[in-house]
């Protein structure tokens, strides 16, 4: 497995968060802390299924 | 709903300008933080995409081979179907809008495969080809073309010498001669078709026919964000792998994340202020509004 490739998973995630909880609300504070919630959400779930696939091509 | 906390401006126009520039919108409107975010995140996302994918990702219509010549050499108006991705991709703007005046040059290019207007000098890539009746040889050859037309002012017939190297690194002087065939001006890939025969070899004049065949480079303005055909991008996936198909990802993710910033500009957060009080929100994901 390539893990160079996968690397670009974790900015791009983090890009698409910034980007989609700017377009949500209006004040700084509200934007950064949804982001971050959101990042850590679906990186968590992306980790999760990358360790399932990962077990079943064992 | 539009928000009426936030002062929009002329939405119209903010609009246009954050289809223009990611973030400009939101910069007219003095929403400065946001325009920040917006423009570091999709600009940034946009170029990490062309710089995976070599400054090709991004072109239009994707050109297709109908006759035995390939669509370089081809004299007619070329066969194009729509590329699916630069839907995605025309959202980023100013940065896409080049592929739209590529596929414009492309179809109204006329085309003169056959004639060269001025010297021209290039690296070549290429091989020679001899078809002496002793059987066809190939041979690889790289090195510096210098080529100009027999009448100062532009024609079929050319005259030129090609300093190169073969694969068993010996250094031979091509001297070229005959009529030229030459790729298309405009076209999505770096490299330019060339087709010419070689009179010389070391200044010892041939008296059998031996072709070379080959590519020079072609200029930025005239394959950036062109149109290309199937061959171009085997070529890339062949030199880039799996890195052309997350740059070509990369740029339809920026296309549609500035739809996102579009939206807002015309219409205000989706979701409020950001402020509004605790009873106001939604429980689940903090983000939605509760609904009465």
């Amino acid at each position: 497995m390539d893990l160079t490739i996968l690397t670009h998973a974790v900015p791009l995630t983090a890009i698409i968060c910034l980007v989609y909880s700017n377009s949500r609300f209006e004040l700084p504070e509200r934007i950064l802390r949804s982001a971050l919630v959101m990042f850590i959400k679906t990186i968590s779930f992306l980790g999760v299924l990358y360790a399932f696939l990962l077990w079943l091509s064992r | 709903m539009r928000n009426t906390r936030v002062n929009l401006k002329n939405p119209l126009i903010a609009a246009l300008l954050a289809y223009l520039i990611p973030g400009a919108g939101h910069w007219y409107q003095g929403r400065r933080f946001k325009a920040t975010i917006y423009s570091v995140c999709i600009l940034s996302l946009f170029i990490w995409g062309m710089i995976l994918g070599n400054w090709q990702p991004v072109y239009s219509q994707l050109v297709y081979q109908t006759d035995r010549v390939t669509p370089q050499m081809e004299k007619k108006v070329p066969t194009t179907k729509f590329s699916f991705g630069y839907a995605a991709q025309f959202f980023n703007g100013a940065m896409a809008l080049p592929a739209l005046v590529q596929e414009s040059r492309l179809r109204n290019e006329q085309v003169r495969i056959d004639h060269l207007d001025s010297e021209l000098e290039s690296d070549f890539i290429g091989m020679v080809s001899d078809f002496s009746g002793r059987g066809d040889e190939l041979q690889i050859v790289t090195g510096t073309m210098i080529i100009a037309p027999v009448n100062p002012s532009g024609g079929e017939a050319v005259t030129g010498t090609l300093k190169a190297s073969a694969a068993d690194g010996k250094v031979v002087d091509y001297g070229l001669g005959g009529q030229i065939q030459l790729g298309r001006e405009v076209f999505g890939s770096p490299r330019r078709e060339i087709e010419c025969r070689i009179v010389s070899v070391d200044g010892e004049e041939l008296n059998i026919d031996k072709t070379l065949r080959g590519t020079i480079s072609r200029g930025f303005l005239n394959w950036y964000q062109a149109p290309c055909d199937s061959q171009e991008l085997d070529r890339l996936h062949g030199d880039l792998s799996r890195k052309f198909d997350i740059a070509s990802v990369f740029t339809w993710i920026a296309g549609l994340l500035n739809l996102l910033a579009i939206w807002d500009a015309a219409d205000g957060p989706a979701y409020g202020y950001g402020n509004e009080k605790p009873e106001d929100d939604e429980d689940d994901d903090e983000d939605a509004p509760k609904k009465p």
